[in-house]
């Protein structure tokens, strides 16, 4: 937004190409109808593609219905929502997006502002590193899937041949249970690392000198200066980050689906998965519907939370 | 917490020169960090660089063991692949990438062309519940993908999108437009009311004095946010492999995936295929990297 | 305000239009196809297929535009393909949509039961009466690509209705490396996994065996259900639709122990996964001593750019042997192939095209001629013709396994049942359960399905 022009406010052009109407347009399409006018199609493509089909999934999730069997819905009120929540396939597959969940965030958020602190104490370079280590976060998941699949493949895997010349043993890293899901972790790690490295360094590079200065004539140690100062500068920036990445982590589908199928058995199977194969194997909609608002549910209390910290970011 | 967002995120006054305490151990510490971060660098690019090997290697290379790093053949055949199909014709993976093209912009468009003046307008007038509409707005672009696909599926049905462009669109731009919102609001908000005040006191309605002088200076914003939405657009894969099936309609994530689970698999026609497809988007990411906070964060968080 | 009212009515009209159409998907039922093939239409049309991606689907393509264009030179054929992880998903939601974008589908033998209560497919009991020549057939054939309620084998019942006609045949074969373990394939089950086991002692950096394991599609379902068949086990009691207590009784065990504890030891390490493409890769890399994939997956076996067993197909075969499958208390195989199903809402001028290409493609001649552009044909006199026969290596073994054929269920539930056996024998084959769990899990879950029709509210879990 460098190139601002400079408005000569009362110089409009030439009368001939804007021809000023009179006032009394302007009362006509006031501002309120116009405020309705730019704000209505927007939210009305929102009700249509996002209310309507969740209020829809809502209904469903009270019946039966099947999307192929066909035939009228019948009520089934909540005994899908405690089938859902008594069931303990279903149980299985919320300790493992739990895990999942928590494991990549931890991970990639220790790792993402390691990044951005080293990159932040840098005087050269700045630019180019930050811009070399956001690539994997523009990649596609299909293409970071498909790849990593590739990479950790056991036999010729370039992963495997590393550590084979590093003298290190074969690792299974896809169909053993634990390697399988911390691979999961791994990938996740390596895409969403530059996240949370962005925006810590945001938060890095926006601590005011004058508070190191200060700290220095203290003769400060290093550890307690990062402690007392730099943390809690960054902290509620780096919250929402961390925040924004849980949910996301807890969507987790496509990544899933390519690189792990949710095996071995179920072991890397996520909630949203779990859903996909409710819904599009045995195509049991009513049940679906009901697992799905459940997930909508804790995605709700997670932007809740999201929300509030950033309104308090805002606010403050 | 005592500095404001503002002074926390806005390109404040950058620390850029170390400490002056550092005398003593601060070179070795210096080489130290920079070798840390060289090697993280590393580590982080290594895959994508792999990737890159991989689609000018000849096949036999790609499945050597040990991986070869530097010594194989260089070819272009799997880049010619990825555009020619066996018998010299169009290949799918191609006119899956033209679809992809068509989907994405035109989403893209239909998101910037309904959230830029929802963006003005709730910048600039006081609306009923702003706040709350506000995040409604952006709550609805957090929902998981597969729960949603669910209901579209239904709905889609119905009405007779599934498995068309149109269809498509439709999605990928009710997910944008939240996000077009969030992001757009934050780059009319730089620009003073009263600007548009001034032109409305000189005999122009208001709807003018915004299409005359607060949208030409939105247009920078407006393209980062609509290269945004095209990046999301682009890499979208589950409403595209659950709402589509044909090859006519297919975008290209749904058939890079399918190059493998076939009777053999083409490594490096998988790593030409994506390379080619993101592409375009390292391009666009750098065109947009000033931006890139509030890009990724859905413009709740600005620099 | 004005946006409120808006939005509810739109609300209530898409209400009202999805209510609508649930009420009229109650009364579905697979439509009856004509006796006879109603005038077919003079104006170009395109007849699409639905298939995964693999070589067979380029090869109908390019053999049906050859041949069929020579009788309706007007019509243009097309085999859309989809990931084979994606295959019945793409299928069935186009089902449920109401519209597809194919006039035949090619379901695997075992989608036919969902499809047909559904009333996806057109019943083609009167068409094959009229116009196809069901003697000229295998009997079991018929009854695998058509029949609903199907015969999981055996003979066909001639009672039952057909739904659809082979399309290409398919069973597993054995592939053996000639030059590691002789000429001779092992005739049976021990004896091959013990040349397997001398074979991979013998010759380090291969392993001794390569199958499929992988938790998608029916990958690792069908690797256990070919043991189970041969060491003399059933999958259920289709009459009393009994699974719990027959799949997981003894010999189920010995299966399933023989497959955990004997066969996966002798495979490569972080095999866990593989399928189709990674068997053949293991083979065409000099890998694997044994290995066992679906014979219309392996022509590239042959392919030398693919290979590294030889410069020409001729070195090739010198190499790679391929055989039916030894056998232990039974000589069963697993039924393999998919069948043509005419699709229920394509046009009335695209359903009478597929029933006249369905005609023509069952005549004998034909027949061969598919035979010889790489398909595998179902009729008898086109699977003993030399064309067939001398079109692959494996062919033979095609023509010697057909009476020796076993199916899975074919329920409706079946896409339910085949990934709870999926996940639960991928499971014990990566240590992930013990055999025995897996193996009592999987009869436990299959049977909670197959009776879950009493229960309300959270089927599918």
């Amino acid at each position: 937004m460098s190139d601002t022009v400079p408005l000569t406010t009362d110089n409009p052009g030439p009368v001939a190409s804007a021809t000023p109407p009179a006032r009394g347009r302007s009362r006509w399409l006031s501002d309120r109808r116009l405020a309705v006018a730019f704000i209505a199609p927007a939210l009305l493509l929102l009700l249509a593609m996002s209310v309507f089909p969740l209020l829809w999934a809502l209904y469903l999730s009270f019946t039966d219905y099947s999307a192929t069997r066909g035939g009228p819905a019948h009520f089934v009120w909540f005994e899908n929502y405690t089938a859902i929540l008594t069931s303990a396939q279903v149980h299985l597959r919320a300790l493992t997006t739990l895990i999942y969940v928590v494991g990549a965030v931890v991970l990639q958020t220790v790792l993402g502002f390691t990044i951005a602190y080293l990159i932040s104490r840098r005087t050269h370079g700045r630019g180019l590193l930050t811009t070399l280590f956001l690539v994997p976060m523009m990649l596609s998941p299909v293409v970071v899937g498909l790849f990593w699949r590739f990479m950790l493949d056991a036999q010729f895997g370039v992963i495997n041949s590393i550590l084979g010349s590093l003298g290190l043993g074969q690792v299974e890293w896809l169909t053993q249970q634990r390697t399988a899901l911390i691979s999961l972790i791994v990938v996740d790690t390596w895409q969403w690392t530059p996240f949370i490295m962005l925006i810590a360094l945001a938060g890095l590079t926006a601590v005011p000198k004058y508070l190191y200065e200060a700290a220095s004539i203290d003769r400060a140690s290093e550890w307690f200066r990062f402690r007392t100062i730099t943390l809690p500068l960054v902290w509620p920036l780096l919250l929402i980050a961390v925040l924004f990445r849980a949910i996301e982590a807890f969507r987790l589908f496509d990544l899933v689906y390519i690189l792990t199928n949710g095996g071995p058995g179920v072991s890397t199977e996520t909630l949203s998965f779990h859903v996909y194969k409710v819904a599009f194997l045995g195509f049991n909609t009513g049940t679906a519907s009901a697992y799905g608002i459940l997930m909508v549910l804790v995605v709700i209390v997670l932007t809740q939370l999201y929300l509030r910290y950033l309104n308090k970011l805002k606010e403050d | 917490m005592a500095v404001s967002v503002d002074e926390a995120v806005s390109p404040g006054p950058v620390r850029d020169h170390p400490a002056p305490t550092r005398r003593r151990s601060g070179r070795g510490r210096s080489v130290l960090e920079l070798a840390l971060l060289v090697v993280l660098a590393a580590v982080m690019l290594f895959p994508a660089l792999w990737m890159l090997e991989t689609s000018i290697k000849e096949n036999r290379d790609v499945y050597a063991i040990p991986a070869k790093f530097f010594d194989f053949t260089v070819t272009l055949d799997h880049f010619r692949d990825v555009f020619v199909a066996p018998d010299g014709g169009r290949s799918a993976l191609s006119v899956s990438f033209l679809n992809s093209v068509v989907v994405a912009g035109v989403s893209t468009l239909l998101a910037t062309v309904l959230g830029v003046p929802a963006a003005w307008a709730y910048s600039r007038f006081s609306v009923k519940a702003k706040k709350d509409q506000l995040f409604f707005i952006l709550s609805t672009r957090f929902m998981p993908p597969v729960v949603v696909v669910i209901p579209i599926f239904l709905m889609y049905r119905q009405v007779g999108l599934i498995d068309s462009k149109l269809g498509l669109i439709l999605i990928y731009a009710a997910f944008n437009v939240p996000f077009t919102i969030w992001m757009m609001k934050g780059f009319v908000d730089e620009v003073p009311a009263e600007y548009e005040d001034a032109a409305m006191l000189d005999g122009y309605t208001r709807l003018q004095a915004f299409r005359k002088f607060t949208l030409p200076l939105l247009v920078p914003g407006i393209a980062a946010t609509a290269v945004f939405a095209l990046i999301f657009s682009w890499n979208e894969f589950v409403f595209a492999i659950f709402l589509t099936s044909s090859d006519e309609v297919r975008t290209a994530p749904p058939a890079i995936a399918g190059l493998i689970g076939g009777t053999t698999v083409d490594w490096g026609l998988v790593a030409a295929a994506s390379v080619v497809f993101a592409l375009p988007v390292l391009v666009f990411a750098y065109l947009v990297r000033k931006h890139l906070v509030a890009g990724v964060t859905l413009g709740a968080v600005r620099r | 305000m004005q946006l409120a009212t808006a939005a509810l009515l739109l609300m209530a009209t898409t209400v009202a239009a999805c209510g609508d159409g649930q009420d009229n998907d109650a009364k579905a039922s697979a439509p009856k196809a004509p006796a006879t093939i109603p005038e077919l239409t003079k104006d170009p049309l395109t007849l699409s297929f639905i298939w995964f991606e693999w070589p067979p689907a380029q090869a109908l393509e390019a053999f049906a535009n050859e041949e069929y264009k020579k009788v309706r030179p007007n019509a243009t054929i097309k085999v859309n393909t989809v990931p084979n992880a994606n295959w019945h998903d793409a299928m069935f939601t186009q089902f449920a949509a109401h519209k597809t974008d194919f006039d035949i589908a090619i379901l695997d033998s075992q989608h036919i039961g969902e499809a047909v209560t559904n009333g996806n497919i057109l019943d083609l009991t009167d068409f094959v009466k009229n116009n196809i020549d069901v003697a000229a057939y295998n009997p079991y054939l018929l009854a695998a690509y058509g029949q609903f309620p199907q015969a999981e084998t055996g003979r066909r019942d001639e009672n039952a209705s057909l739904y659809g006609l082979p399309l290409l045949g398919d069973t597993w074969t054995m592939i053996y490396r000639k030059d590691l373990i002789g000429d001779k394939p092992p005739q049976t089950w021990d004896e091959m996994i013990s040349a397997a086991e001398k074979c991979q002692a013998d010759n380090p950096g291969v392993s001794g065996l390569s199958f499929h394991q992988a938790n998608g599609s029916d990958a690792a379902a069908v690797t256990y259900n070919t043991v189970n068949g041969i060491y003399g086990g059933n999958l259920w009691d289709a009459k009393t639709r009994k699974i719990d207590g027959v799949m997981n009784d003894a010999a189920g065990q010995e299966a399933m122990d023989v497959l955990v504890n004997k066969m996966k030891p002798l495979t490569a390490k972080g095999s866990g996964n593989w399928f189709i493409d990674e068997v053949n890769a293991s083979v065409a890399q000099g890998k694997a001593c044994i290995a066992f994939n679906w014979i219309a997956a392996s022509g590239g076996l042959l392919d030398p750019k693919e290979s590294t067993l030889g410069k020409t197909r001729e070195q090739i075969l010198d190499k790679l042997g391929f055989a039916t499958l030894p056998t232990q208390k039974t000589n069963l195989v697993p039924l393999g192939g998919m069948g043509m199903h005419v699709s229920a809402y394509s046009s009335a001028a695209n359903q009478a095209e597929a029933l006249n290409f369905m005609k023509w493609f069952e005549q004998p001649d034909i027949q061969k001629k598919w035979a010889a552009a790489g398909g595998v044909p179902s009729r008898t006199d086109a699977l003993e013709s030399p064309e067939f026969l001398n079109a692959g290596p494996f062919n033979k073994v095609y023509a010697d396994s057909v009476p020796r054929m076993r199916d899975m269920w074919n329920v409706p539930e079946y896409a339910r049942l085949v990934d709870i056996e999926n996940t639960n024998v991928n499971a014990a084959l990566n240590g992930a359960k013990k055999p025995k769990e897996a193996l009592d899990d999987i009869a436990k879950e299959q049977q909670s399905v197959l009776d879950s029709g009493s229960r309300k509210g959270g089927g599918g879990l």
